[in-house]
């Protein structure tokens, strides 16, 4: 009996040690609705389907944050163009992706390694990408890890063993050369995934899949998906006509609705001027380019729609797929940054306009935006040859993909700005689709300084609605990295040259800092394992964006390596 | 085996399509079984337009229509040699440039590298 008890003992003692370490069970949809209060994990890209980019999490606090030190780290391989993923944890697990669409699963305290996932990918393919090999994050649900792939699958991989358990095409990237590098929505029972697109002359589907069986559910055409948005492209333009939905959007529950941001329209730059209407290679308003949509994530039929910029002529899409939900005096606002540098706010009910900010100076391709109606004012069409003063912004846009951030707390809602202009020559190009699909450009450019300054970078502090400012922080270059807030008043700001920065989230001022050594691309998390909160960070350089960078800035950049990368874990010194 | 691209606006015209034309003579003489994978189409005199092609795929990292540093490197007055510039267009470089091999007949590709020698160098 002695020997028995002590047994179960030892049983029971590993069974716990287990559960301390050990992933999760089945990451359950009612998880995925209360995210935002969950100060242990952080279960979806943007923290939660609210798109806050914040932890509840307080451990870690202005008086504190100067013991933050490297807790562990770990090395992925093939990290070609560094990284670029957002981290998730759940359960003391954090499971991260990198290059080439392979999976880490590690535990949260140590760093140890659980499972490791490497699709096979086609390489030949993906040697033929200009998007590539680049992974921007996973999803969790139904007991899995789910991943897209630069071939144009989406895969599912056990959450506890790193198996695979089903592997769907859904997109021919041979024909059509790009796939998925965007993250994966879990959505009760469906996984939702939206392929590249943009400059690349197709039409840009975002894919509903159940997250069981890994059976296509619906698929929705974000370039001519309906009969009224075909009739917004002049002839046969539709065909090739760009969109793309190539970041992960949010869901709202009370509304049961999808948001997703849009690509461009392909080409980029269009030559037809102010008779965009009627002439040029995609006449018309080019519906549902450059918008917010609305789906139903168990149908894929869309609800409601707001196109940000009609008949983009300018690559300022609407991809960015931050959906800041905001409750305010009975209002249900939903918050979404356009890549031209305003900053849109719609009725989460309808996506009505409620307001439009400007968040980047250096703007030019309009004079500005209506804030009741969302309408252009003072449209800037190019015309083919050079133009005579810069585009403002650049091709880089006003803002990128990365995410800001938003805290209950502090009620401030932290947002990067990019400040850049380019010259540009517009050219008649003709889309290339045989034997491969390639982007279609339509114009020669220069990313220049803006007329009031260098090209730079600054941090803003406002209100996600009025867009009032509180504070601002510049830096010499833009960072392109998310960034996180968190309950302990901290906003934490990783930098393109590769330090993080923790900032009191009231005010702004800088509380430390650390040097990770190359430039941050990816995004950063707060999560609990054991107890006790950890900040977690991937840095590794080389996105598209980033790429600018050298030009305009020269060293560390020049330099920079782009095939290489490491995810920090920092805590609290013990 | 290739041959130096001259600067000269007519006779690289000339030079383009003579190459083009026997690239296309050469795929149809007699060889090894054709692969299953499909082949680069072969180009039109009037698809030999490397201004275009430039605008269409490559402007998108190398700047200023190539004549500037931007994602890619500068290529007006590249000290890179023909062969150099045509395999880096054929083959790519990992995580930095798409391999345009697939898409790109080897006359179109000749029509770029003629693009790119023509460009002026302004020494910056």
């Amino acid at each position: 009996m002695a020997l028995r008890g002590k047994y179960l003992t030892g049983c029971a003692g590993l069974a716990l040690a287990a559960m301390m370490t050990a992933p999760a069970s089945a990451i359950d949809p009612s998880r995925l609705l209360s995210a935002d209060q969950n100060a242990n994990d952080w279960l979806t890209v943007h923290g939660s389907y609210k798109s806050y980019h914040y932890s509840p999490a307080d451990q870690i606090n202005p008086g504190n944050v100067k013991n933050l030190e490297v807790a562990w780290t770990h090395f992925p391989e093939r990290a070609t163009r560094g990284i670029q993923s957002t981290p998730l944890a759940a359960d003391g697990v954090l499971y991260y992706s990198g290059s080439y669409s392979r999976i880490y699963a590690l535990d949260g305290a140590t760093g140890k390694v659980v499972w490791t996932y490497a699709p096979e990918l086609d390489e030949e393919l993906v040697a033929k990408q200009t998007h590539s090999p680049y992974n921007r994050g996973v999803a969790l649900g139904n007991g899995n890890v789910y991943v897209g792939t630069v071939d144009g699958r989406l895969i599912a991989v056990d959450m506890k063993t790193g198996k695979p358990v089903w592997d769907t095409r859904l997109v021919d990237s041979k024909k059509l050369t790009v796939g998925f590098t965007g993250a994966p929505l879990v959505v009760k029972d469906m996984v939702i995934i939206g392929s590249q697109g943009g400059e690349w002359p197709w039409r840009g589907p975002i894919f509903g899949v159940d997250g069981k069986s890994g059976q296509k559910k619906w698929e929705f055409f974000t370039v001519a998906g309906t009969e009224e948005a075909r009739a917004t492209w002049g002839g046969d333009s539709w065909r090739t006509g760009g969109g793309g939905g190539w970041m992960v959007g949010a869901f709202d529950p009370e509304t049961n609705t999808v948001w997703w941001g849009t690509g461009n329209p392909a080409p980029l730059y269009d030559w037809a001027g102010a008779d965009w209407q009627k002439s040029g290679p995609r006449p018309g308003t080019n519906l549902y380019t450059t918008s917010v949509i609305g789906l139903d994530p168990d149908t894929g039929k869309l609800k409601f729609y707001h196109q940000e910029l009609p008949h983009d002529a300018w690559d300022f899409d609407s991809a960015v797929g931050e959906f800041v939900s905001i409750d305010r005096g009975g209002q249900k606002l939903m918050v979404h940054p356009n890549k031209g540098g305003f900053i849109f706010v719609y009725d989460r009910a309808n996506a009505k306009v409620q307001n439009v900010w400007q968040l980047t100076k250096n703007i030019n391709f309009v004079k500005g935006i209506d804030p009741k109606t969302g309408e252009l004012i003072g449209r800037r069409d190019l015309s083919l040859g050079k133009a005579d003063t810069p585009l403002c912004p650049a091709i880089a846009g006003g803002v990128s993909w990365n995410s800001g951030a938003y805290s209950p707390k502090t009620q401030l809602y932290y947002k990067i700005s990019q400040e850049w202009c380019m010259d540009i020559t517009v050219i008649r190009t003709t889309p290339i689709l045989e034997p491969m699909a390639q982007l279609n450009i339509g114009a020669d450019f220069k990313l220049v300084a803006p007329p009031d300054g260098p090209a730079r970078g600054r941090l803003d502090a406002r209100d996600p609605v009025t867009g009032e400012k509180k504070w601002e922080i510049n830096y010499k270059e833009p960072p392109l990295a998310s960034i996180l807030a968190t309950g302990g008043n901290l906003l934490f700001v990783p930098d393109s040259e590769g330090v993080v920065h923790a900032y009191n989230a009231e005010t702004g001022q800088e509380l430390w800092s650390h040097n990770n050594g190359m430039g941050h691309n990816a995004g950063i998390i707060s999560y609990m394992a054991g107890g006790k909160q950890y900040i977690a960070v991937p840095a590794g350089w080389g996105s598209l964006v980033s790429d600018e960078f050298a030009a305009l800035w020269g060293e560390p950049f020049k330099s920079m390596a782009k095939n290489t990368g490491a995810l920090f874990v920092f805590a609290l010194k013990q | 085996m290739w041959i130096s691209v001259p600067r000269n606006g007519a006779a690289l015209a000339m030079l383009v399509l003579a190459l083009s034309i026997g690239c296309g003579s050469a795929q149809q003489s007699p060889g090894p079984p054709a692969k299953a994978e499909a082949r680069p189409p072969e180009a039109s005199p009037n698809d030999i337009d490397g201004p275009t092609m430039f605008a269409t795929l490559c402007g998108y990292c190398h700047q200023d229509g190539g004549r500037a540093e931007g994602k890619g490197p500068k290529l007006a007055g590249s000290k890179r040699s023909d062969e150099f510039i045509i395999a880096r267009i054929r083959n790519g470089k990992s995580g930095a440039m798409p391999a345009f091999g697939g898409t790109f007949s080897e006359g179109q590709i000749i029509a770029i590298l003629a693009y790119i020698r023509s460009l002026e160098d302004d020494g910056h």
